[in-house]
């Protein structure tokens, strides 16, 4: 223990006097993954051990089950989020804490979040009212060599953030706060809905003709240009403020993955209360495409 | 020839990388602030003046953009009061959106700063406020 706690003491001390960490040869090199989704920063930083020939690290030493462990080594892991999220469904708020694993079996363990977030690994904090605990699984995976922090699937509210070391794999799942709402109400959708003589509109002058179509599909306003356009097929129409929207651009298996915020504007103009046309607007304010409402 | 709505669709697809001869597409690298990394609008300066706009002479380059330029020059106190939401370097004094028009005039290649620019003049020709031109500005931008 004194032997530990005096690596922590020169560790911390080399800390200070040396101006970078560049130059320096560490056991555990320190890795920082980071991801922001729909304006969310979700950042995990980490110093990273590796196997370096042992097996099995998990129930045993420092891992043994039972114990508090902090997915990392030197100082504790930190999780930091600009904006509250939600790991396993538990509601995470704004902010950074340093992140520690209870480890109770092979395969069930939990995700214990504490505010104070500058903690050496061994310093583990005891129990509090200001921890936040998430219950993970944990499932078996092919050997990594170096503790691995990472979001491997990422969605448009969310996505993966995934632990793997030894053969243990975690895999948590993150919402965010979603930016706009996808969904449009049926009750408004006449509003909108029906069918449009559309000109693309280049360098000021009336080109390429369409029709453009809108309904109201699975809960959402959606649109589609016939000819077919090859990039946005049938899009969804995301109301960014009143009359205007954004297109949500959906992948083959129906999730939209794109919005088209601010690179297409969609304005709509009312006569008498009436959606009677609309433009479309880039990015720089310019009109690109202008349709009037067929009687 | 792409139309443009076809180019901006590819464009946000990844599917053109070759130059396309649009100004404001792909002008510049700029991209709107993640709304995680977004500050609050500024507060507009007391007595603040459009003087520092880039003028004509100094816009013959760049012709198209002079209207763009002129109007926003008619309102400063109105740019002086909307964040700018690019991610260009901020040049040393930048304060608002009206900075982006002034000394380097980063508005001159950046898509973002001239949508902004031309969003703003736009609703205010319309009789909109100062606080109806930021929703716009942030519905728009995110």
């Amino acid at each position: 223990m004194i032997r530990r706690q005096l690596f922590a003491f020169v560790l911390f001390c080399s800390a200070i006097h040396v101006p970078g960490a560049s130059a320096q040869i560490r056991a555990s090199e320190m890795g920082t993954v980071a991801q922001v989704v729909d304006g969310t920063r979700i950042a995990v930083q980490y110093y990273r051990p590796r196997a370096r020939g042992r097996d099995t690290l998990f129930g045993k030493n420092d891992m043994s089950w039972g114990d508090l462990w902090t997915p990392g080594a030197n100082w504790a892991t930190t999780l930091e989020v600009s904006k509250a999220i939600k790991l396993n469904a538990t509601n995470i708020p704004k902010g950074k804490y340093s992140l520690w694993m209870k480890l109770h079996s092979a395969n069930a363990w939990t995700l214990v979040l504490d505010p104070d977030f500058h903690r050496f690994h061994e310093d583990r904090p005891d129990s509090n009212a200001k921890q936040i605990r998430v219950p993970v699984t944990v499932t078996s995976a092919p050997f990594t060599e170096v503790l691995t922090w990472s979001m491997p699937e990422l969605r448009i509210d969310g996505g993966t953030l995934e632990f793997r070391w030894e053969r243990a794999r975690v895999g948590l799942s993150v919402d965010v706060t979603p930016s706009l709402v996808m969904t449009f109400p049926a009750s408004e959708a006449a509003t909108y809905a029906g069918v449009y003589n559309y000109t693309d509109i280049d360098n000021g002058k009336p080109g390429k003709a369409a029709t453009f179509t809108i309904t109201h599909e699975d809960n959402t306003l959606k649109g589609q240009f016939e000819p077919d356009d090859p990039y946005l097929k049938k899009f969804a129409m995301i109301r960014i403020a009143p009359d205007w929207f954004a297109p949500g651009v959906y992948d083959k298996f129906g999730r939209i993955y794109e919005v088209l915020r601010p690179e297409e504007t969609w304005e709509f103009t009312r006569k008498a209360g009436k959606v009677v046309s609309f433009v479309v607007r880039g990015k720089d304010d310019a009109v690109f495409g202008r349709a009037v409402r067929k009687p | 020839m792409l139309s443009r709505r076809a180019f901006v669709s590819a464009c946000a697809g990844g599917l053109v990388t070759a130059a396309y001869p649009i100004r404001g597409v792909l002008s510049h690298a700029c991209a709107p602030v993640p709304a995680s990394q977004r500050t609050p609008h500024p507060k507009p300066r007391a007595g603040i003046t459009g003087a520092k706009v880039l003028k004509a002479a100094q816009l013959k380059d760049h012709a198209k953009l002079i209207p763009l330029f002129a109007s926003v020059k008619k309102i400063p106190y109105i740019m002086d009061g909307i964040r700018c939401n690019c991610l260009c370097a901020q040049p040393p004094g930048m304060y608002s959106l009206l900075s982006c028009y002034e000394g380097d005039a980063m508005a001159i290649d950046c898509a973002v700063c001239q949508g902004q620019g031309r969003l703003a003049a736009r609703l205010h020709a319309e009789g909109k406020s100062l606080a109806d031109i930021r929703v716009a500005i942030d519905a728009k931008f995110g």
